[in-house]
């Protein structure tokens, strides 16, 4: 029943409350309803009106009244310590598959103190805090990366039991925080482009990627490699499997290409994304080739995160 | 909502200090009720918890925790005698309360402790109801309050308890609503009440010594205010029952006295009308004076003219008593009621027989041989006297010719017994007699000092006449009281040297006794007694001059002003600007002009003015006024805005709704 409700819910609280990078709350934006500690309270202040009834107290009424009385105004207080806080959304730093984005949200009171404000993208695990009326409070929500491309956080959860408990306010909030997820990087033999020099006027750089030209040492086996090139001598004497290596003389720059892998889409973009890494760990430049996409020879930051971006992004409908 | 968020997370400090505290002040009005053992148990848990929070202690485990429960139980229950009725239930529940602390861990104890709290607050009103304890309870309420405030607030003690006091004071208007508008209802179904066993007061039955008791205590009996003059007061004998059997000793309430018999009598002269709020007595017997006829459903009038409840009185009671004092009553006399009042021991005091003998020989008219005997009384040496000698078997003769001392019960008992053995129905009334007028409130206060007994006989065609002669011997007692009534050596309130009625002579002290004395009064009739038919005569004399619609429009003035002081409107007054640009965008929509999501203000009205270039001017000049205001940091005068919007408004020919063809660049 409820999972049959869930499309029209969010579809009401999209147009309810849509999605924007900077929200203040306000009635629109704010839900209220008592929680079961205020169920346990009407119980009790229930218990207390038979008292007052059966044993026609006037204190009785009295005291049971005012603290009816008090839990009326509590949706007002309630209210109010959420109503007035703005939240905005910061930048996300990319992360690859299989880490946690870090988000930042920035809270400001408003002008008056909003305590004990509990975040989070679910109600099981919230992080509470308080903002002062005149400060900025940033405050970090993560969330697992698990899929390449853009990752669009869910809605953010904001409420608060402030200050009688019995009472919950909260919000729904689409900030459009998004992050962007590179591919998970895999390990293996660099893909380098064959018989396209993309910049065969640029001589005499040294290079060390793989090739076919001199003979440079022996690696361990990584699957992949070419089964012609192991080193079937050191494989008898018991050294394991191991590959003779050899590198490309030509001079040319790396260019680490798509169409040199075989296999899924997604193993491929982890390997590219492997050896993007490396090399600009190294500070070695290189190129990047993927269908539709093509980059210069480059190296630094800028150039790494062009890449990357490339692969994260590939085939992916923005 | 399946959050339990918070609630299984340990407990703030703050909230801990104001539960130990509020516990402590929760506690407190039950000392006088509760078993010693449970105040013990309070402490040592309390001790118990404070080292737990300083991590000198663990939190108990379950099967001590099981064992502490049973033994309180068990203690409750060797203390009280039962674990039902109200003082074992509220024992019971204070010592949960007590316990609780001990086990609480998290949040969700803490709420369960504040609960708790919150109803042992209002089980202690049952106990303690006067003005003193009920101010004291603002502070555990307000303590509890800071605790569940301190639940949620990361901040210090006293911000909570800041908030608490805020709270409470903005919940107090709402509250008097409530308080004064809620219907009263009927009790539900029967509780058990606190019981009166040690209270003091008139009984069912009377040996003289008894009289002589009452007269020690100031104890509060009623109080009573008057529509209209308070009668003199040697006026006032306020009748609470009457005692009827006599076996040589004690004079004590006849059976014949609980059998419903609606008595015969005649309303005449002019009627009296008072309310009184009587303390708890333990008894169902209410004082009135003669012939009074209540308000209350279930007190009714019974054959001897007392004013009887259906249940015992245990908590303070409001009624009102409307009394004609010359009525008659009882022209003919049931035979039944005849012969119980002429009871009298088969033998024993016969000097007393045959003095009445005398009488009735002498005086053929009952009214004669009453009036005979206060004049003996009068004119015998008889004196008025707390401290009586003791008197032999025949104590009617001893007294009448002996002793020749003693205090109402004496001379009641006597006369009757006299009025008997001559012939005459006659019977000893008990009740109150006479009452300190408070001169601030126009009330009477009736003490237990009062008390008095007279006595009442019957003649046929005339009926019951009251006649009291202790007002022959000691007419000081009747006039002006006890205190003037009782000889030289003997103190007035001898037992209780510390009570302010002692010191009625220093004036500035006396005064502040009556001025405590009125606003107690008051706390009774107007908070304690305002129940039931009470609330339906308020609510009457205050809305029966008014019409309906003012008073409707006057609720209505207070919610608006109240909505107007939650909602502040004149704070919205700020972003007038975004309003007046919202009707500037609704106004283009109307002719086709929809402004694109992304769009700016400066790109809107430039395509405005393109597609109705006839307003280019007005357009775009509120454009520029609403920029200028906005974001170039010009004063903000939303008129001026306003006024550009009109002139616009005014050039656009006028239109009700959207054209269908929009102008989108689309």
């Amino acid at each position: 029943m409820i999972e049959l409700l869930k499309p029209f819910w969010q579809r009401w609280l999209a147009r309810r409350i849509p999605p924007a990078s900077r929200v203040e709350l306000d009635h629109r934006r704010i839900f209220i309803m008592p929680t079961r500690t205020g169920g346990s309270f009407a119980l009790v202040l229930f218990l207390m009106l038979l008292v007052a009834i059966n044993y026609q107290n006037s204190l009785a009424y009295g005291l049971t009244f005012l603290l009816l009385s008090m839990a009326i105004l509590g949706i007002l207080h309630t209210y109010r310590n959420l109503s007035g806080l703005v939240l905005s959304a910061g930048v996300a730093r990319p992360v690859f598959v299989g880490e946690t984005v870090q988000l930042t949200l920035r809270l400001e009171g408003g002008g008056h103190d909003h305590q004990a404000i509990s975040l989070g993208w679910d109600t099981e695990q919230l992080q509470q805090l308080n903002v002062p009326g005149e400060e900025r409070v940033e405050v970090e929500l993560t969330l697992p990366a698990q899929n390449r491309g853009w990752l669009h956080a869910p809605r953010l959860r904001v409420e608060s039991v402030f200050p009688l408990s019995i009472l919950r306010t909260w919000s729904w909030l689409d900030l459009e925080q998004t992050a962007l997820i590179y591919p998970r990087p895999v390990a293996g033999a660099m893909p380098l482009l064959k018989g396209v020099q993309p910049h065969a006027e640029d001589q005499g750089l040294a290079t060390q990627g793989p090739g076919v030209d001199d003979y440079q040492g022996l690696r361990t086996y990584q699957p992949g490699d070419n089964r012609r090139r192991l080193h079937w001598k050191a494989y008898s004497r018991g050294q394991g499997l191991l590959v003779k290596d050899f590198t490309d003389l030509s001079g040319h720059d790396l260019c680490l290409d798509f169409m040199a892998l075989g296999g899924d889409i997604e193993e491929r973009l982890s390997r590219l994304c492997y050896w993007v890494v490396v090399l600009s760990q190294r500070q070695q430049p290189f190129a990047l080739r993927l269908p539709g996409f093509l980059s210069p020879v480059d190296s630094g930051a800028l150039h790494r995160e062009t890449c990357l971006r490339a692969l994260a992004l590939y085939g992916v409908r923005s | 909502m399946t959050s339990t968020s918070g609630l299984s997370l340990p407990i703030p400090r703050a909230s801990l200090l104001w539960l130990l505290l509020a516990q402590g002040l929760v506690v407190m009005p039950f000392l006088q009720h509760i078993p010693g053992t449970i105040i013990g148990l309070w402490l040592a848990c309390t001790l118990w918890r404070v080292q737990i929070f300083r991590m000198r202690a663990r939190h108990p485990g379950a099967w001590f925790k099981g064992g502490l429960l049973v033994g309180t139980a068990g203690g409750v229950y060797l203390a009280r005698g039962s674990l039902v009725g109200l003082e074992a239930g509220a024992a019971l529940l204070v010592a949960a309360f007590v316990l609780k602390m001990l086990e609480m861990q998290t949040r969700r104890d803490a709420l369960v402790l504040i609960f708790l709290g919150f109803f042992c607050v209002v089980v202690g009103y049952l106990f303690e109801d006067n003005l003193l304890w009920a101010a004291f309870t603002l502070l555990p309420v307000s303590t509890l309050l800071a605790a569940l405030i301190g639940l949620q607030s990361s901040n210090s003690q006293g911000d909570s308890l800041k908030l608490a006091l805020k709270l409470l004071l903005q919940a107090v208007p709402l509250m008097l609503l409530l308080f004064l508008f809620f219907p009263r209802l009927e009790p539900l179904w029967s509780l058990p009440q606190p019981s009166n066993k040690g209270l003091t007061g008139l009984s069912d039955s009377m040996a003289p010594g008894d009289m002589a008791e009452l007269s020690k205590s100031a104890a509060l009996v009623f109080r009573a205010s008057f529509e209209g003059p308070i009668p003199a007061r040697n006026q006032l004998y306020w009748r609470s029952l009457t005692l009827e059997q006599f076996d040589g000793r004690r004079w004590s309430q006849s059976l014949r006295a609980q059998t419903v018999q609606v008595p015969q009598w005649e309303k005449r002269g002019d009627a009296l009308s008072y309310s009184i709020v009587m303390e708890p007595s333990g008894r169902p017997w209410l004082s009135s004076l003669d012939v009074g006829e209540s308000n209350l459903a279930d007190v009714r009038q019974m054959n001897d003219f007392r004013l009887q409840r259906r249940r015992p009185v245990e908590q303070s009671l409001l009624y009102n008593v409307t009394s004609w004092p010359d009525a008659t009553r009882e022209a003919q006399l049931n035979e039944n009621i005849q012969r119980q009042d002429l009871q009298l021991p088969a033998k024993g005091n016969p000097q007393a027989r045959q003095w009445a003998n005398d009488l009735a020989r002498r005086y053929r008219k009952p009214d004669a041989l009453a009036e005979a005997m206060l004049d003996y009384f009068a004119r015998e040496p008889y004196h008025y006297t707390l401290k009586p000698p003791t008197l032999g078997p025949d104590s009617i003769d001893d007294f009448l010719f002996e002793s020749r001392g003693g205090f109402c019960a004496h001379y009641a008992g006597a006369m009757t017994f006299v009025l008997r053995a001559a012939g005459i129905p006659a019977r000893v009334v008990a009740g109150y007699q006479g009452g300190e007028l408070n001169p601030d409130g126009q009330y009477l206060t009736v003490r237990q000092f009062d008390a008095h007994a007279w006595v009442e006989y019957w003649q046929p065609g005339v009926g019951w006449r009251s006649v009291d002669p202790t007002a022959a011997v000691a007419p000081q007692r009747i006039e002006q009281g006890l205190e003037q009534a009782l000889a030289a050596d003997e103190a007035f309130l001898a037992d209780s040297p510390m009570s302010a009625l002692r010191y009625r002579n220093v004036p500035w002290l006396n005064s502040m006794r009556l001025s405590w004395d009125n606003l107690n009064y008051g706390w009774q009739r107007w908070v304690l007694g305002y129940q039931g038919q009470e609330q339906l005569r308020v609510l009457n004399r205050w809305f029966s001059g008014l019409e309906t619609p003012a008073f409707i429009g006057g609720l209505g003035l207070l919610l608006g002003v109240f909505a107007l002081w939650v909602f502040k409107p004149w704070q919205r007054e700020s972003d007038s600007q975004l309003r007046l640009f919202n009707a500037f965008e609704r106004l283009l929509a109307r002719h086709g002009l929809r402004r694109l999501p992304g769009e700016g203000a400066e790109e809107f009205s430039r395509r405005a003015a393109l597609l109705l270039p006839g307003h280019a001017e007005a357009i775009a000049a509120f454009t520029r006024e609403f920029q200028a205001q906005r974001y170039a940091g010009h004063t903000s005068s939303p008129a001026e805005l306003r006024r550009r919007l009109k002139q616009l408004r005014r050039r656009l020919p006028w239109r009700l709704s959207a054209i269908k063809d929009t102008h989108d660049s689309r």
